[in-house]
């Protein structure tokens, strides 16, 4: 029995290693693009950032563990095609690769800005390490840094670039920060921080025009014109979902896959960011996190091996700007009922009470000691009295 | 082996760690039904302060990336962590807690 799994990032790790624990027998096959082992993107627009070359939680595993654990890990891989009747997949350099069951988990890619200009090596994503490694040798004091797209990647690296002594601005098209990611309360919090850090703003600003000259790039936006010497494209990422479209799997911004990451295609599975997952409502939702390309692989090696037991955490994610750490739990929708906590000791917690009053979303700041409270109630999905979620005097333990 | 006083036993507070600094060491003492256990209070993973994190049933979970570690052995009982945490032995002298770095 063989599987092979495509893309060698934090899902196809995650699905190797959970497989050979559930099975000491079958082959299993990494195939990574990227030269690096296996890494966890999160300290890319951090840590790395501010100049740790290699911080811990980068890597979980040294190479050789891959071995130890009869994962054949082939880096500088890149599969080109599928063939899911024929069951193979064909690599860059010609080679077909049988397989029992294949697992997509491609990630994502940075979306890059559709304008003349943007080819200039002044224009960056970061997706990689490769990405972080160079723009952190670009960061210096006085650097005029530009952002385009004021969503958690954009923010982050605008405060690292700032605490690093850079000039930051950042244009966001939307009215505010991290629309997709935070509710307003919170994202006007994060604004704060950065104004304070000394961070130029601007939302509603598309970027129109990109000129590339000598001293520094030229950009248009609908409220004037700016120059810098680098501008950072961080506006979202798209789902690397072609090999799925080009052999027929259904995709939509991403792989469509049940709650077992099973495609609609027999013994085709999809792992981790690349994944649009089935809620129980029925919609499809891919999920930019770490928690879901670490959890979610549990479910797909679970059923390649024939066991039942479908991802069903509550979403999660977490950004770190300005030495604050803030996690997001659960939904957060615009007619939510907020309640904020704040212990006046520097912790803040924020809940989100939908129409009828049950709390569906969380929002933490530096007060990761509630993430388990939090969950709980939000996953109990009782109706709790409001005057108690108010109460900063009880603590959220005593309420879940 | 030299001790080092950390809080009257009579002091703590279930699930409510107490930590002392020695030297560059961070330790959180906790009391658990069977006796009190001393562990590294900085997380494995990459850096948090675990008696920032919520602690239940001899466990705590860091407050950044929700590891959990069993409080009274150290070890790391799922990702991200891998590492186990260095624990230390624990001693009542007087009616208060003691820690010993070995
Ligand atoms: C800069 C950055 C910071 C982040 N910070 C946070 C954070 O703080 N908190 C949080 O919750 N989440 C964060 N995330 C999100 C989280 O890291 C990602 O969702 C996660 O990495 C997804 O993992 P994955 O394995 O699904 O995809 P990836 O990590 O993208 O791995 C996919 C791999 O597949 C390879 N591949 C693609 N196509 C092929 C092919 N045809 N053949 C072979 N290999 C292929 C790619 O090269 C890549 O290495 C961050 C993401 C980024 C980019
Ligand atoms: S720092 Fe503790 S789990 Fe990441």
């Amino acid at each position: 029995m063989r599987t092979v799994i495509v893309g060698a990032g934090q899902a196809g790790r995650r699905t190797a290693e959970a497989l050979r624990g559930l099975d000491p027998e079958r082959e299993i096959l990494l195939l990574g693009a990227e030269e690096e082992p296996p890494y966890d993107r999160p300290p890319l627009s951090k840590e790395i950032l501010l100049g740790e070359a290699r911080p811990k939680g980068l890597m979980q595993r040294e190479m050789n563990a891959y071995a130890a654990e009869r994962i054949d890990l082939r880096l500088g891989v890149r599969v080109v095609a599928i063939d899911p009747s024929g069951r193979c997949a064909t690599t860059a350099d010609g080679t077909r690769i049988e397989y029992d069951q294949l697992v997509l988990a491609t990630g994502a890619q940075a979306r890059r800005l559709k304008l003349p200009g943007a080819d200039d090596p002044r224009v960056m994503v970061l997706r990689n390490l490769d990405d972080a490694r160079v723009l952190h040798a670009m960061l210096r004091p006085g650097l005029r840094l530009a952002v385009a797209g004021a969503g958690l990647i954009g923010l982050e690296v605008a405060a690292a670039a700032a605490q690093l002594g850079c000039a930051v601005t950042v244009l966001e098209m939307g009215p505010r920060a991290m629309v997709r990611s935070m509710p307003a309360l919170i994202a006007e919090r994060v604004a704060g921080w950065h104004r304070a850090a000394g961070m130029v703003l601007h939302f509603g600003c598309a970027l129109t025009a990109i000129t590339p000259q000598n001293t520094g790039l030229l950009l248009a936006t609908g409220q004037g014109e700016i120059e810098a010497d680098l501008l950072l494209v961080a506006i979202g990422a798209v789902a690397d979902d072609a090999l799925a479209r080009q052999a027929g799997i259904a995709v939509a911004d991403g792989i469509l896959v049940d709650a077992h990451g099973r495609t609609g295609t027999p013994n085709i599975f999809a792992a981790g960011e690349v994944a649009s997952i089935r809620q129980p409502d029925g919609r499809h939702v891919r999920f930019e996190s770490w928690q879901v390309a670490q959890q979610q692989p549990l479910a797909v090696a679970n059923a390649i091996c024939g066991i039942d037991k479908p991802y069903a955490e509550l979403p999660w994610h977490w950004t770190d700007q300005h030495g604050h750490n803030v996690q997001v739990f659960g939904a957060h929708e615009p007619g939510f009922d907020w309640i904020e906590r704040d212990d006046g000791a520097g912790r803040f917690a924020a809940l989100g009470l939908d129409a009828e009053g049950r709390v569906r979303g969380a929002v933490l700041i530096d007060n990761g000691r509630d993430a388990t409270p939090v969950r709980r109630i939000i996953a109990g999905g009782q109706r709790i009295d409001r005057e108690r979620l108010s109460d900063v005097s009880v603590g959220l333990r005593l309420l879940c | 082996m030299v001790w080092h006083d950390v809080a009257p036993a009579e002091d703590f507070e279930p699930d409510v760690p107490k930590v002392i600094e020695v030297g560059e060491e961070r330790i959180a003492v906790y009391h658990l039904d069977d006796g009190f256990y001393a562990i590294s209070d900085i997380c494995t993973h990459q850096y948090a302060i675990l008696s920032d994190g919520f602690c239940e049933h001899g466990k705590v979970e860091c407050p950044l990336h929700q590891a959990c570690f069993d409080i009274r052995t150290g070890r790391a009982l799922d990702e991200p962590a891998e590492i186990a945490l260095a624990t230390y032995p624990t001693r009542i002298e007087g009616g208060v807690v003691q820690v010993s770095l070995g």
